[in-house]
């Protein structure tokens, strides 16, 4: 799943997966009932970085690891993000409501989630590549320092109805419990360094500091009295000792025509309480540095400047709650579908007028909060039916990691069984340690239909 | 037809899979090499002491003196990653008579690890900026570490007598270089 950025364009209204309901609670998805094979319905990882490739940074090329770290942050600015996000259904299932004439269906699961994402925090690391002294004058932003990392759990319970021949509604709620979170996204401040005027010192520097960095679920694992083991307290605490959040994903499905279709849906529109292992340390204030400047005169006490500015920008460690927002993603799609399907003449169990289309062209466009500018994908998509129950799709995206991001996903039932796999970036998987991006999903399920 | 869709679909399964081993050449063992070097500059000390305040009611007064606690290498970054300091100092005396400058770099028992000491002649209506520089690297960094406080000493050679009304003053500006060599390995 393309996950931090979470934007599963592949999985998008690809409606033979029971999973598309997770993008969009009113997909147009039926069945009698269905339910995925613990732990092996959903897996997904992803890995997304704008500005450089692992490729860039490891290559074993004989070129020097610092010059490279000096091009890659030299390529970079503090807008691009990298960012990796994992998911693990653990369960999942679904099932109509009312008897066989109903059009309603209830569907649920929990799934596992770790996310990441940082931006490039760009101006501290030619802080620590070269220092300030090239840099005379420059104002180094403190602000660059963007990070958040969360492991959560998530559990949800769903409903979508086909109210009639051209519209379905869904809606799903959703309780976040979360292991472990690390917030530190609305930073300020700088460091900045010019030459002094001749009344002063050589320079003339300046540090104005709003550092904070949030933690819940974390800061028990950083003493040094703590000997548990990390892994298995996390997971603990990721199902039954996190912090508890609540949210909603509302989505729907209208036909214009019967091969004319538009979707819509928000996805995590929720926050988390952080309440459980809260730590928030902060450095916030601001200090001219002038240098030890005696003042010749016998009645004051011998001063200290590191004192003074260990007053002035005071590391304080706060135990305070604190909420996080989830970060809302709004998918949205137009479908047209052309071609009737040849698979259906043959068969007898469908009247002329459910038979189904072979192709189909649409586009969607995706966007997402982000602590930055919001996250917006464009993507241009061809499914087409390949035999009867085996249908494939192949998408092209245009967003920040990327301008040439082809995806190709197959989702095929045979009997009850329902397989998927969904790849990204296929361009690049020549060589995937070049890519900037990429992200693989797959899943099987058991759906029983009526016809079953 | 089935079993012909399903191999099909294994086939490209085990292709993208198989797709997934073709990775060039990396060596993540590089992290080691990481070695960082910035170089940072920061004002050292400053004073700027007015002619009238060497007179006190009428009486010249030739020696000044202050001392300030400075302890920089109680951070780690600075005790073990410093690989060269460099000092740099301005000194503008434009009052008519001649002083010498002591810096007294003084550990935590309060002994002397060594004496920086600036000759300024008197100002006699030109230009008058003396620069002077002090490399610390090797041995002389190594004592320099000890440092806990800096005594300041300033002698005023003899000379035309100061009034509370005398012109001009003694100004130093200074500021370090800090070479670092942080390494990921060390």
């Amino acid at each position: 799943m393309i996950c931090f950025s979470q934007n599963k364009q592949i999985l998008y209204n690809f409606t033979s997966i029971p999973q598309s309901l997770l993008v969009n609670p009113g997909a147009d998805v039926s069945y009698k009932y269905f339910f995925g094979i613990p732990g092996l319905s959903g897996v997904s990882a992803n890995f997304g970085s704008s500005s450089f490739s692992v490729y860039d940074l490891f290559a074993d090329n004989g070129v020097d690891f610092n010059d490279k770290v000096r091009n890659v942050v030299n390529k970079s600015s503090n807008k691009d993000k990298i960012y990796t996000n994992q998911q693990l259904e653990l369960f999942s299932g679904g099932f109509r409501i009312g008897g066989e004439e109903s059009r309603s269906y209830i569907s649920f699961g929990g799934y596992q989630e770790l996310d990441f994402l940082m931006y490039v925090p760009k101006d501290m690391a030619i802080l620590a590549l070269d220092g300030n002294r090239d840099y005379i004058g420059k104002s180094f932003n403190l602000g660059d320092i963007n990070l958040r990392a969360e492991v959560l759990s998530v559990f949800h319970v769903g409903f979508h109805k086909k109210m009639n021949d051209k519209l379905v509604l869904g809606g799903r709620v959703k309780l976040y419990s979360s292991g472990a979170n690390a917030n530190s996204t609305r930073n300020s401040g700088f460091i900045y360094t010019t030459n002094g005027t001749t009344d002063q010192n050589i320079y003339y520097q300046y540090i104005s500091s709003n550092l904070e960095l949030q933690t819940s679920g974390i800061a028990a694992f950083t003493k040094d009295e703590y000997d548990g083991n990390i892994t298995n307290d996390l997971i603990y605490n990721t199902f039954f000792n996190g912090s508890l959040g609540l949210g909603f994903d509302a989505g729907l499905t209208y036909y214009f025509r019967k091969n004319l279709q538009f979707t819509a849906s928000i996805i995590d529109v929720g926050f988390i309480r952080h309440t459980k292992d809260i730590e928030t340390l902060t450095y916030k204030g601001s200090y001219e540095y002038d240098g030890v400047n005696p003042g010749f005169d016998f009645t004051n006490e011998p001063e200290n400047v590191l004192d003074d500015f260990q007053k002035a920008i005071p590391r304080d460690t706060l135990y305070n709650k604190y909420t996080t927002w989830r970060p809302a993603k709004f998918n949205t799609s137009v479908e047209y579908s052309f071609g009737k399907s040849r698979f259906d003449q043959d068969c007898s169990c469908k009247p002329p007028g459910e038979r189904q289309y072979v192709n189909a062209v649409g586009a969607q466009l995706f966007t997402m909060t982000m602590p930055k500018d919001p996250f917006v994908a464009f993507t241009a998509f061809y499914k087409r039916r390949l035999l009867r129950k085996l249908e494939l799709k192949t998408t092209y995206t245009v967003d920040s990691f990327s301008y040439k991001n082809i995806g190709l996903g197959i989702a095929g039932t045979w009997g009850k069984l329902n397989m998927y796999f969904l790849v990204d970036n296929v361009l690049e998987y020549k060589d995937i340690t070049k890519t900037n991006s990429a992200a693989f999903q797959l899943g099987i399920n058991f759906v029983f239909q009526d016809q079953d | 037809m089935k079993p012909a869709g399903m191999s099909k679909f294994t086939t490209l399964l085990v292709f993208v899979f198989l797709s997934f081993s073709c990775s060039g050449d990396l060596d993540f063992d590089q992290i080691d090499d990481l070695k960082l070097e910035p170089v940072v500059v920061a004002n050292l000390t400053y004073f700027n002491i007015p002619a009238k305040d060497f007179v006190d009611n009428g009486n010249e007064q030739s020696i000044a003196f202050d001392a300030q606690d400075f302890n920089p290498f109680r951070n780690s970054l600075m005790r073990e990653e410093l690989i060269k300091a460099e000092f740099n100092f301005e000194i503008r005396n434009t009052v008519n008579r001649a002083y010498k400058i002591d810096l007294v770099l003084i550990d935590s028992q309060n002994n002397t690890i060594e004496t920086l000491s600036f000759n300024v002649p008197a100002y006699a209506g030109t230009n008058n900026v003396l620069n002077f520089t002090e490399v610390f690297e090797n041995q002389r960094l190594v004592k320099l570490k000890r440092l806990q406080k800096i005594g300041f000493v300033i002698n005023m050679a003899a000379g035309p007598p100061l009034t509370e009304n005398s012109p001009g003053s003694l100004k130093l500006r200074s500021a370090g270089t800090l070479n670092f060599d942080i390494e990921a390995e060390d």
